[in-house]
């Protein structure tokens, strides 16, 4: 695949990058945001994620329902994303809708954000967090986000509670916009069959009079320890269960050994986890993930058992985190490889997978990296740096909270 | 047919299809053996999933690990699940990977093992995931919507009931095996960075003496439809509704799917616009073309706060009657853009399109071109869509809820075709 790589900065500190292929059928543009939950006061938790929602509400010039009118008059598959770290706002289209999309992009981003849209909106918003409560998944999730990370920042909801949403102003809303959506804190990047010199144009003419605005993050070192918490919920079937633990950050050259390590330990299939909890179905569900932050960074485990065997599966589930620190293999580490390298590929293939992992690239790193360089990176990973890895990061301290219907032991 | 597409049925009935995609380095393949959920005994549903499992773990020269171990040194992204007509194997990577992964997908559905343990252990999870079910309610309200609305055994739940998973002998999954994983009715379609004639000469070399088993004859039983509430005691009052509609091989069946992409195609689409953006009822309202062959139908969603919830109901079917008064020349240019638009983005994964090709020749025996799908929805005019809409009234519905408390439903809604 002829893939080449762009880069332009507008002088008010917006970062415009492209991926270009000539053989692709569509293209995928998209403009990235470093800001998300954890940039939130307590007061206004939440205010990230309900922007994103206001944004397709409405610029100065047109209303919501141009907004959607207008993306989908060019067959556009869009959509936006938060979160704790980072908001996307992206639409795929085909080639000839290029400069309208990037136009309408460049609307979108900034909102009127009128009272009467933020009211009807809250209560779209106020679905959404409920219908999070029905996805016992994503409930524990946050709440042991929350726990693993304390008073760190990132310890913050990305909905944020029915009661900090309720309580949110329309003022609020917009000092955060100003405050955070500075053209330097942002990249617009494009994938697929792009031309660049042409991107750049347009791009300039919507987005070149947005004022520089400087919004630094703070940096505190999340503290960690030992932790178990159990939240007993009767109305459940099913005993949900889930771990976090420190691990590289999302700048660390060790995150490609630690996507490797997490795939080893505990992909849904083939994995250790897999062998040890799934196969002979001690559990339903057992993941391990990495997941990487700015600056910092986590594994998760993730385990879905009935409340009975709770105990075991966690206990199982501890036994293989340590076991492999020992008697780790080759030709494990050489399967791992071998499935991320064909999850590359496959993302490699379709423009809008490329354009979410060049943008999110630049906004934690500033950087680029091909295919190419990142199956490189992959392939030199060998069992030593694992283990290096595990020395450095050891599964320890650990974070663990379930969420079912067994009754909490007392601690 | 265009060398892009390749389409070609073994004496023994395995069907083989292709589609070489320019500028791809990889290839997915998708299976789909006739061993649907519908094929299930009486008092023996969920077998097809616990089959779905059971066959990966040792087949052929390989144990169940050294199978896993297998297809994971090729890097293969991978899945097997039980469908209403089909259990379906999919698996993609670079394509010389794919290629060489064939003849281990041949001892998976011809010589698995079948380990007692492993059966255990495949009912067990299957049971766990029935459960899991109950803690979802969104998953749980579709699930038993298709239950009410198609004819058994077409509706059923795929993962089967308890009691019938609690009484599942191996010996049940051996001769279900048997009867329904063999060669006619099965389809093998590959996407991607592909060579038809190797292609062929290995499938040929590997599945030409798959065995070919007599068709069985289908027994239904009519759904039972109408309005049913399920208590639950959840955050949010979830809906489905679905009402039948044309067969996807229905001459007007590109004007039915238009006219669904103005209801609930992008963030115009009218259920977005009435339910969600301008009434903020919901975060979730969405209705859409469903395929079983024999019953094309429309299926639909929404959840939303209890007190809310009648509300909700009430502004959705107003929403889809207000079809019948027929769509605008700008809503119909969008539908049109948007479904081409989707049609040529598919054409960029290997995944998307061997599920495609498979499902195609399924429903019509042939693959359709990506340019015919174009010109399918080019062809369509405004008053097609209209005449279509007037004498083609949705309804009657079948609607199901999941929440604490039932909701009023308008009598006429479950009456044939409401007027």
């Amino acid at each position: 695949m002829p893939l080449t790589f762009h880069h332009h900065q507008l002088e008010n500190g917006l970062d415009i990058i492209a991926e270009t292929n000539p053989d692709s059928h569509s293209i995928a543009v998209g403009m990235f945001v470093g800001t998300g939950a954890r940039d939130e006061e307590v007061i206004i938790n939440g205010v990230s994620h309900f922007l994103e929602h206001m944004m397709f509400k409405g610029s100065e010039k047109y209303t919501w329902e141009d907004v959607n009118r207008i993306f989908d008059e060019m067959g556009a598959r869009y959509n936006a994303s938060t979160s704790q770290e980072m908001t996307a706002y992206y639409a795929n289209v085909l080639p000839e809708f290029t400069d309208q999309a990037v136009e309408h992009l460049a609307h979108l981003l900034r909102p009127a954000i009128r009272p009467g849209d933020f009211t009807t909106e809250k209560k779209v918003i106020l679905e959404e967090i409920a219908s999070y409560l029905d996805d016992p998944g994503h409930r524990l999730y946050e709440i042991a986000m929350a726990e693993h990370f304390g008073t760190h920042p990132l310890s913050q909801s990305i909905l944020g509670s029915a009661e900090s949403v309720q309580k949110l102003e329309c003022n609020q809303m917009t000092q955060y916009f100003t405050r955070r959506y500075g053209p330097g804190n942002m990249v617009l990047a494009a994938t697929g069959r792009v031309d660049f010199p042409q991107f750049i144009k347009i791009a300039q003419k919507f987005c070149g009079s947005w004022h520089r605005v400087d919004a630094p993050r703070h940096h505190p070192q999340p503290v960690h320890q030992n932790r178990r918490r159990t939240l007993v919920d009767p109305k459940l079937n099913r005993q949900y269960i889930m771990g976090f633990t420190p691990g590289p950050s999302a700048q660390d050259e060790r995150r490609f050994a630690a996507s490797v390590l997490a795939d080893v330990i505990g992909d849904s299939e083939g994995s250790r986890f897999y062998w040890a909890l799934v196969d002979n179905a001690i559990a339903e569900e057992a993941d391990f993930g990495f997941y990487p932050h700015d600056r910092c960074g986590s594994y998760y485990l993730s385990l879905i058992c009935d409340p009975d065997r709770t105990d075991e599966a966690i206990d199982i589930a501890l036994r293989e985190l340590e076991k492999v620190k020992h008697d780790l293999t080759p030709d494990e580490v050489e399967r791992a490889k071998n499935k991320i390298a064909s999850s590359i590929v496959l993302q490699g293939e379709v423009p809008l997978g490329r354009m979410r992992a060049i943008g999110g690239q630049w906004i934690y790193n500033k950087e680029y990296r091909s295919l190419e360089q990142d199956l490189a990176t992959l392939m030199a990973i060998t069992p030593q740096s694992l283990q290096s890895l595990m020395r450095d990061f050891p599964f320890d301290p650990m974070t663990i909270v379930e969420l079912g219907p067994r009754p909490a032991k007392e601690s | 047919m265009p060398e892009r597409y390749y389409q070609y049925t073994l004496p023994n009935g395995l069907t083989l299809l292709g589609e070489k995609m320019p500028g791809m380095q990889s290839a997915a393949m998708t299976l789909l053996v006739p061993a649907g959920a519908a094929v299930d005994l009486q008092g023996a549903s969920g077998t097809a999933t616990v089959l779905s499992d059971l066959v990966l773990r040792g087949a052929g020269e390989r144990d169940s690990r050294q199978l896993t171990d297998y297809l994971d040194s090729l890097g293969l992204q991978r899945s097997s699940s039980a469908g209403v007509h089909h259990t379906r194997f999919t698996a993609a990577a670079l394509a010389e990977r794919v290629i060489e992964a064939l003849p281990t997908y041949l001892d998976i559905v011809r010589r698995p093992h079948l380990p007692e343990p492993g059966f255990q252990a495949a009912r067990d999870l299957t049971l766990q995931g029935l459960e899991g079910i109950e803690d979802e309610p969104r998953q749980k309200v579709l699930i038993k919507l298709r239950e009410r609305y198609f004819p058994w055994p077409y509706g059923r739940n795929t993962m089967g009931e308890p009691e019938d998973l609690e009484a599942l002998t191996l010996e049940i999954c051996k001769s279900q095996l048997q009867k329904h994983y063999h060669a006619n009715g099965s389809i093998l379609a590959i996407a991607g960075n592909i060579d038809f004639d190797s292609f062929r000469h290995e499938a040929e070399k590997l599945f030409g003496d798959w065995p070919a088993a007599p068709e069985q004859p289908d027994t239904t039983a009519p759904a039972p439809l109408g309005v049913h509430h399920v208590e639950h005691p959840s955050e949010q009052t979830h809906i489905g509704l679905a009402w039948p509609s044309l067969e996807e091989i229905h001459p007007d069946y590109y004007v039915l799917r238009l006219a669904m992409e103005v209801l609930s195609g992008g963030m115009s689409g009218r259920l977005f616009t009435e339910v969600r953006e301008k009434r903020g009822l919901v975060y979730n309202v969405w209705a859409g073309y469903t395929s079983l062959k024999g019953f094309g139908s429309i299926m639909g969603y929404a959840g939303t706060s209890n007190d809310r919830a009648q509300a909700t109901l009430d502004t959705f079917i107003d929403e889809i009657y207000r079809l019948s008064e027929g769509v605008t020349a700008a809503e119909l240019d969008r539908a049109k853009i948007g479904l081409k638009a989707a049609t040529i983005m598919q054409g960029e994964s290997t995944s998307s399109r061997s599920g495609s090709i498979a499902h195609d020749f399924f429903m019509r025996g042939r693959i359709r071109t990506l340019d015919e799908i174009k010109k399918g929805i080019d062809d369509v005019k405004l008053d097609q869509v209209n005449q279509f809409l007037k004498t083609n009234k949705p309804g009657p519905f079948t609607i199901v809820t999941v929440g604490p408390k039932p909701l009023k439903t308008p009598c006429s809604a479950t009456c044939m075709p409401c007027t």
